[in-house]
């Protein structure tokens, strides 16, 4: 089948991105994209760098050299909030909810970004600020509806810190998806859940992509999930990528295998 | 040339307390991320003990015991007085309140603060009360340098307060004590499961922290003679300074912010004004804290994302 | 699926569990069954009531500074409570609102003690409020470059140097140590706030007005993006939130609310010193915030009311037997269960005391003769019961530190011991107060201030109307 529509730009592309503390180079040279509607997983042992290509992407470090670019515009050294509001949200891998504000303010104080209404304007309760008040509760039901019970009803207005770790996960997508991204960054989702809660994970990411339109870049340890979910895998280690492309080829390639294992000499003189 | 020698061995003089007092407030820091305000109001019961040892003895003059015995026995009541002190402080006002919001404990030393000055005020009245050190010290012994003095109580305090200094360092960095130390500042939690006994730790702290504002109250009294119960404020406060111009958590910060600031405030008392001297101090602060937000020798905490 | 009732009621026993039993569940239910706006209300119709009924100028003015306090507070909560920054120089606002006031409202802009500004207070008080509001924008754009403790140490020194400024600079405009004085009261179009009562209603209405306001903002997006960047400036930033931008809007808030405090404070004494903006008062402040519980409206008010109305009663001697004694009354109540322990406990005071006195009386006559401190019923009452010997003055001094070691003690005690030893300790307390504290009622109240701040820190560290927090480290 030839391609005759002409190639849209990735909506996010990493070239030629560095990232160094110091003397400590977390990422070098590295190049990635993720298109619409993609699932990408991001897989590498423990200090490969993973997080530190979310924090790159998001603005919490600026780039040592090389750019990210979203949807064709580089956005390299914008402060965090600002990236955010051009459509790239995240969850953080050590979860980091507001733990004294209820479930439902979680959700709505994501929604500031696109919302407009000033101090003035909602301390008069402008036809403005009521407009949007009812818009942001209307999202923050809509978007906590998508865990199905988990989070509705009496959770609403419970705080943050008396929920169970698995809610918690959930509650972090959850605000993150009141942003309204069109790329959403997971970090570990899967991390500490149990197989059942792991399976409705790998269902709900792929939900997200199906039913919401996004693009998706996952970092995840537990290979039941990645290879459930990715449309393309990238493996790094130390900083480096070391292979991309289908789960099965990158889950045996004698290199991923040295990353995570340990080196086997004879199955690399093989390859 | 005079003028100048003199202004630094003021600054050098008053710069040794601060470093001390100082001393105390960024160890504090250090394991309990606690700023405590009360610790200036250490420095002035200090201040106090010694006041009461030297008229124990007769007063200043008719002292019943040869003048470097009477000093000792000041530095060490009062040293071991204060000691005691900040662990009672850090045993019933601080420990509740390990797990608390970073505000509460705030609170509770502003109210300590209260308690120790008034309390001294209370018992001992508000009036200003004198060492007369020189009844038993004379002031024209000492050496001369290019023209400008320093007496004997000066040379005490540079050599003492390089004595204590040179003695912590060695207890931070060569002992179990000051691994401990360390391991509590920089994780209190894992500090504990590996088997420290971070209790003891903490109040050790605060006994080191606490004994060398003592001294340097003491010292503060001689050199300075008068003492009341509002000097722990002010003192405390320029120490404060000091700690976190040097970086606040750091020892090394704490005795060259100390030095740094004491050189400042005399400079500014000298050749500017009397008036604006603590204006300049503070504006030091800020300009440091702009340029440099975590202090000479601090480091920034990094935070894992 | 979860089931209608049997879920929600077990997912809740966390939340019960926390609100105890008795009076902090009913405080809980009152909560949950009335609504903001009729509690407002409520308290508004109170104060009102209060303001108008009584005659007596000493109690009001009491309650126009408790209020004041209550405004202090509520725009210290902006910044400390609602966004986590810690603005230990806020002082230095209220007092750029005060001299603001006072140097526009008065004769110091002219010469010689006559001509001046004079402007009326619906001029001057938006100019000066604006003007804190710019200066709020400035402090926090420079706080924007520190994190948490070092932004307490910076704001700590600004509060300092205010006070430097106003004692030592151009004491011919701002009045140097002797500060400024016939301050116009309020006055503008026709009327003029002039009585005590008059300054309480206004106060009333303040305060009032601000706690409606703070709770619309509350309740909007820029009071949940306050709330979010206290609890994780990182998320926040990362969920669309303007970190910054919101530092700087609530150190603008806090100042403008502040200063409004301070021109009212400059308008009622009629004269502001150097003086008035120390360190004490900022500590004052704290307190009532902290006391209350952070980040509540309700919480800051009831901390302004409850620390002022502590700091006006241990300044009369009858008053102060109430609070001293009521004091240890209540905690004794609080602490011994059950009932019949306490009854032990209250007969053995009471017995230790008259026989103490009786002992000691017989052996020295000298050593019982001095009259209690206290005023009124209960200096008649305990005349016979506490030792008050003819010089209270040393023999205080030695009970003082004597009580504040057997208090200790106390703490470290379990069971019965514990319970014996209180016995001699309220004893004690009360000779010592009778003898030595209550005659230096200034000194005293700072002492108690600060033991009252210790203990309740020690009890409650979220505050007495907080609610539990979860602080990330």
């Amino acid at each position: 089948m030839s391609d005759t529509a002409p190639a849209k730009p990735p909506l996010l592309e990493l070239d030629k991105l560095s990232l160094s503390f110091g003397g400590l180079r977390a990422l070098t040279e590295l190049d990635l994209q993720v298109s619409e509607g993609e699932i990408v997983s991001v897989i590498g042992p423990n200090g490969a760098g993973k997080t530190s290509v979310f924090n790159v992407i998001t603005g919490v470090y600026k780039p040592t050299s090389g750019d990210v670019r979203f949807a064709g515009q580089s956005i390299a050294g914008k402060r965090q909030f600002q990236i955010t509001r051009l459509g790239i949200a995240r969850t953080f891998q050590s979860l980091r909810l507001f733990q004294n504000m209820t479930v439902k303010e979680n959700v709505k104080a994501a929604t500031y970004g696109h919302t407009k209404a000033s101090p003035p304007e909602s301390i008069l309760r402008l036809p403005r600020a009521r407009r949007e008040e009812r818009e942001v509760d209307a999202l923050a039901e809509e978007v906590l509806s998508f865990f199905g019970e988990r989070l509705r009803g009496y959770r609403w207005n419970q705080p943050a810190y008396v929920l169970s770790y698995a809610n918690r996960r959930r509650l972090e997508i959850a605000r993150a998806l009141a942003t309204r991204p069109r790329l959403l960054l997971l970090d570990e989702p899967a991390a500490g859940m149990n197989p059942n809660e792991t399976l409705e994970v790998t269902e709900v990411i792929g939900r997200l992509r199906d039913e919401l339109g996004l693009a998706i870049l996952v970092i995840e340890h537990d290979m039941h999930v990645v290879e459930g979910i990715s449309d393309r895998v990238v493996a790094l280690d130390h900083g480096i990528k070391i292979t991309e492309g289908a789960f099965d080829a990158v889950a045996t390639h004698p290199a991923v295998v040295e990353a995570y294992l340990g080196r086997d000499p004879e199955a690399l003189a093989e390859a | 040339m005079q003028v100048f020698i003199q202004t630094l061995v003021n600054g050098l003089v008053t710069g040794c307390l601060y470093a001390l007092i100082a001393l105390g407030y960024t160890m504090v820091y250090g394991v309990l991320k606690l700023l405590n305000f009360a610790h200036g109001d250490v420095y002035m019961v200090g201040a106090f003990i010694g006041y009461f040892v030297i008229q124990w003895f007769g007063g200043p003059n008719h002292l019943s015991i040869p003048v470097p015995l009477l000093i000792v026995l000041m530095l060490v009541i009062s040293g071991l007085g204060t000691g005691l002190l900040g662990v009672a402080i850090e045993r019933f006002a601080y420990r509740p309140l390990r797990d608390a919001p970073r505000i509460a404990p705030l609170i509770t030393a502003l109210g300590v603060s209260f308690v120790l000055e008034n309390t001294v005020l209370l018992l001992f009245g508000g009036f200003v009360r004198s060492y007369n050190t020189t009844d038993f010290i004379s002031d024209t012994n000492g050496i001369h340098i290019a023209g400008a003095h320093i007496d004997s109580v000066e040379i005490m305090i540079f050599v003492l307060t390089g004595v204590l200094c040179w003695v912590l360092l060695q207890i931070v960095n060569k002992t179990t004590l000051g691994k401990s130390m360390r391991a509590v500042a920089s994780d209190r939690e894992a500090a504990e499961m590996l088997g420290i006994n971070v209790d003891r730790t903490i109040a050790l702290t605060f006994f080191i922290g606490s004994v060398m504002a003592g001294v340097a109250g003491v010292m503060s009294g001689l050199e300075f003679q008068s003492i009341s119960a509002t000097i722990g404020f002010l003192a405390g406060l320029k120490a404060f300074t000091a700690a976190v111009v040097g970086g606040i958590g750091s020892v090394t910060g704490a005795m060259v912010g100390g030095i740094f600031i004491g050189l400042c405030e005399a400079f500014s008392l000298s050749y500017i004004s009397e008036k604006y001297s603590d204006l300049i101090v503070f504006g030091i602060l800020i300009v440091t804290m702009l340029v440099r937000p975590t202090g000479i020798f601090g480091r920034r905490a990094l935070q894992k994302v | 699926m979860p089931q209608i009732g049997v879920d929600e009621w077990v997912a809740q026993s966390g939340e019960r569990r926390e609100q105890g039993t008795g009076l902090g569940r009913a405080l809980a239910t009152l909560d949950a069954r009335f609504g903001w706006w009729p509690r407002l209300a409520l308290a508004a119709a109170v104060g009102l009531v209060f303001g108008l009924s009584t005659g007596n100028v000493n109690l009001l003015t009491v309650g126009f500074t408790c209020l004041l306090y209550a405004i202090l507070s509520l725009g210290l909560n902006i910044a400390a409570g609602w966004s986590g920054l810690l603005d230990l120089g806020y002082i230095a606002f209220v007092g750029f609102g005060a001299y603001g006031y006072a140097i526009f409202s008065s004769s110091a802009l002219g010469t010689g003690g006559s001509g001046g500004a004079h402007l009326a207070a619906f001029e001057s008080i938006p100019i000066v409020v604006i003007a804190a509001g710019l200066v709020g924008v400035v402090i926090g754009l420079i706080a924007l470059r520190l994190e948490g403790d070092y932004l307490a140490i910076v704001t700590l020194f600004v509060g300092q140097a205010f006070f430097e400024v106003v004692n030592n600079v151009d004491p011919g405009t701002l009045g140097g140590v002797n500060g400024i004085f016939s301050i116009d009261s309020l006055h503008g179009l026709s009327g003029n706030v002039s009585t005590p009562r008059g300054y309480y209603l206004v106060a009333l209405i303040i305060i009032v007005g601000l706690a409606a306001v703070l709770h619309l903002l509350d309740t909007s997006r820029t009071g949940r993006a306050w709330r979010a960047l206290r609890d994780d400036p990182l998320a926040a930033s990362a969920m669309t939130i303007p970190v910054n931008k919101l530092k700087v809007m609530a150190f603008s808030f806090s100042a403008a609310i502040g200063a409004l405090g301070g021109t009212l404070f400059a308008a009622q004494t009629s004269s502001v010193f150097p003086t008035n903006f120390t360190e004490n008062i900022l500590i004052l402040i704290f307190a009532c915030l902290v006391l209350g519980g952070a980040g509540s409206i309700a919480g800051a008010i009831a901390g302004g009311i409850i620390v002022w109305a502590l700091e006006q009663m241990l300044g009369s001697p009858t008053d102060a037997g109430y609070l001293f004694y009521g004091l240890i009354l209540l905690t004794l109540f609080l602490k011994i269960r059950p009932w019949w322990k306490l009854g032990a406990v209250l007969a053995g005071i009471v017995v230790f005391g008259f026989l103490a006195h009786a002992i000691v009386g017989a052996i020295s006559s000298s050593a019982t003769a001095g009259h209690p401190g206290s005023t009124g019923w209960i200096g008649s009452a305990v005349k016979d019961w506490v030792i008050v010997p003819s010089d209270p003055i040393g023999y205080g001094n030695i009970l003082f530190i004597l009580v504040i070691c057997l208090v200790l003690a106390l703490v470290r005690l379990q069971g019965t011991a514990r319970l014996v030893l209180v016995v001699p300790t309220v004893y004690l307390a009360a000779c010592c107060w009778e003898s030595r504290l209550i005659v230096n009622p200034a000194i005293t109240t700072q002492i108690m201030l600060g033991v009252i701040l210790i203990v309740t820190m020690a009890a409650r560290p979220n505050g007495l109307l907080g609610s539990r927090r979860v602080e990330m480290l």
